[in-house]
């Protein structure tokens, strides 16, 4: 595989390289997050090594650059810190998996090896479709400019859609989704809620995103 | 400790005032309405008097009156004798047989030719009045007492629920919240005060944690970088046969980090003391001339050492050489041009200056630059702790001085 290590110390960065390059893999150095940006943008990458504490902009900057910038190579993120707060925001900003310095050698082999049986599809940290976005993290929803204040049974719902947009989804696949086994049994849960989530993501803009497909369940179109 | 309640404790001391006060009002009511009442008969009995003094003794309902001669019978009036003779004038107050059950008041007049004028009326109107009043009292009064205590308790508990109300805010904050404040009540009264004292409080508490925090994860970040260096190291060089060449190389940038370990626990050492308490110092005399010399002899660089001849301060001649090493080791590694050492003695103090002729600090570091692990992002290079500046600071504290930043220079003010 072909490594991308950003590491702003030296002797760290020429370790890791050295390394990766013994263990038989390609190993490229960046010692700025600009630079990383770059370098990522002009070569695929099977991985990405990204330490936080990078001059100018930091691990998290660089990552969301990374996936806004639709480099989707999976990144490990690398720290000396190790608060909770921190591994959080590493993760939401799109990072793959995460390991605290000091790290065993062996262990950060075995993960980029699990990181690049994953591959690289995109799995964006914010979901969108057509204008409307969904973040997860803090379980936002707005379309176009403006937040669309959703219950939670509402953003599940939504959430389920949007990771399938343009799929034709039956009501038992939304159940299966957005509901656990202790949804109360009514054959009409998910219409109702369905006629709830028009009500506010379509209604005031106007659209007609989630489309009924008789006889077979509900979509929601990228271009409603 | 009273185990009461405030709330209780006022109301009941409350109602107490307030019995009081109505005991005091009602006696002073009863008083006054008997001296009026008494007043009022005392004037109407000498206006009888008079009249029978003057020759027309009237008998009204309920009131008596009689003309008694030198021996004591009666010349005219109430047929028995009321009282004997009398030599002068007074009331009595009694009972008289013959008439109705009630009390009368008896007012004895000597008149001319050794007679005597008896005249009296009843009691009974202002015994009744009396009572009335005392009866509306011993009802009205515990009612009114019992009223104004319960206001007075609803009074006390309204006060006191902002009290209530941050005293459970005050519960739930612990160390892990961040952010929580005490609930303030909308009048600006005492209670708003002690609770914005406590708030601002709170916010010097919170920031001091913060602080505490930030350094407990810098030093962490600091410490765990050079043991993640040194691990990686020492497991690369172990994962396969390695020529005698590169085990020496791995072996060499590994004392490095052990080196570079050695020094910031150091570091954190003196910083611990200061935060202790007084870091301690072996005070001196040094001849300054001499101290920054041998400063400026630990470094191969070339260093302008300027200090007048014999001026010499007092203070600990291991803390200032290790102060102005850290200042010179600053300035070799993120200066430029000739580094100048320079001792100056002011009128109440001596100036030591480490100076070069580099850019300096930048602008947005300088507000910072004595705070511990503070690097500018270029300054992150190797070799640094990130506390030398923080322990110049220290040292300068220590010995009732202060240090300074300005441009390219840093200067230790020392008092003497």
């Amino acid at each position: 595989m072909r490594v991308l290590v950003v590491e702003d110390d030296p002797k760290m960065a020429a370790l890791l390289r050295r390394g990766l390059v013994e263990e038989g893999h390609g190993a490229d150095v960046a010692r700025t997050g600009d630079d990383a940006i770059w370098m990522a943008q002009a070569v695929e990458y099977d991985a990405i090594v990204l330490d936080l504490m990078l001059p100018g902009r930091d691990g998290f900057e660089v990552c969301r650059q990374l996936r806004a910038d639709g480099i989707w190579s999976p990144v490990l993120m690398l720290t000396a810190r190790d608060a909770v707060e921190d591994r959080v925001a590493g993760l939401d900003a799109g990072a793959d998996d995460y390991l605290r310095k000091p790290f065993s050698f062996a262990e950060l082999l075995a993960r980029l090896r699990a990181l690049v049986r994953r591959g690289s599809a995109e799995r964006p940290a914010v979901v969108e479709v057509g204008d409307l976005r969904l973040d997860p993290a803090t379980r936002q929803v707005w379309r176009g400019e403006t937040e669309i204040k959703l219950s939670a049974k509402e953003f599940n719902l939504l959430e389920a859609f949007m990771h399938r947009s343009e799929q034709v989804l039956s009501r038992d696949r939304l159940l299966e989704h957005a509901w656990d086994f202790a949804y109360e049994p009514r054959s009409n849960v998910v219409d109702v809620y369905v006629r709830y989530l028009r009500e506010k993501i379509d209604r005031p803009f106007g659209r007609a995103s989630l489309e009924t497909v008789r006889g077979l369940g509900y979509r929601l179109r990228t271009d409603g | 400790m009273s185990p009461l309640p405030i709330r209780v404790r006022l109301s009941l001391a409350f109602a107490a005032a307030m019995a009081l006060l109505l005991a005091a009002l009602g006696s002073f009511l009863y008083l006054q309405l008997r001296s009026s009442l008494d007043k009022q008969l005392g004037a109407t009995l000498q206006a009888q008097a008079d009249a029978a003094a003057a020759g027309s003794l009237v008998e009204k309902e309920e009131s008596v009156a009689q003309l008694l001669g030198p021996d004591g019978r009666v010349i005219r009036g109430f047929d028995a004798p009321l009282e004997p003779p009398a030599t002068h004038e007074r009331f009595e107050d009694r009972h008289v047989a013959g008439l109705d059950d009630n009390p009368y008041r008896l007012l004895v007049v000597p008149v001319e030719g050794g007679r005597t004028i008896v005249v009296g009326a009843s009691l009974e109107d202002r015994d009744e009045a009396l009572a009335g009043l005392l009866a509306a009292f011993l009802v009205g009064g515990p009612i009114a007492l019992a009223l104004s205590t319960l206001l007075g308790y609803l009074l006390a508990g309204a006060l006191l629920r902002p009290v209530e109300n941050m005293r459970r805010r005050a519960a739930e904050i612990s160390t892990e919240t961040t952010g929580q404040k005490l609930p303030l009540p909308h009048a600006r009264d005492e209670i708003f005060r002690l609770g914005s004292t406590l708030n601002e409080m709170l916010a010097r508490l919170e920031a001091g944690i913060a602080r505490e925090r930030r350094f407990v994860a810098d030093a962490s970040h600091e410490l765990r970088t050079p043991l993640a260096l040194l691990r990686t190291e020492l497991e690369l060089a172990r994962r396969r046969p390695r020529a005698p060449e590169e085990l020496r190389a791995a072996l060499d940038s590994a004392a490095e980090e052990v080196d570079r370990l050695t020094r910031l626990a150091e570091d954190l050492l003196v910083l611990a003391r200061v935060d202790e308490g007084q870091l301690p110092l072996r005070q001196e005399p040094i001849p300054v001339k001499d101290l920054l010399e041998t400063v400026a002899d630990r470094f191969s660089e070339k260093i302008e050492v300027g200090a007048a001849d014999g001026d010499s301060i007092v203070g600990d001649r291991l803390r200032l050489e290790q102060a102005l090493g850290n200042l010179l080791d600053n300035a070799r590694r993120h200066g430029a041009g000739t580094i100048r050492l320079e001792a100056e003695r002011k009128q109440d103090r001596v100036e030591l200056r480490v100076s070069d002729q580099g850019p300096g600090f930048p602008p947005e570091l300088l507000p910072r630059a004595f705070d511990r692990f503070t690097r500018g992002d270029e300054a992150r290079e190797r070799g640094g702790t990130g506390l030398g500046l923080a322990i110049v600071a220290a040292v300068a504290k220590a010995h009732g001085g202060r240090a300074r930043a300005a441009g390219s220079t840093v200067t230790i003010e020392l008092p003497g």
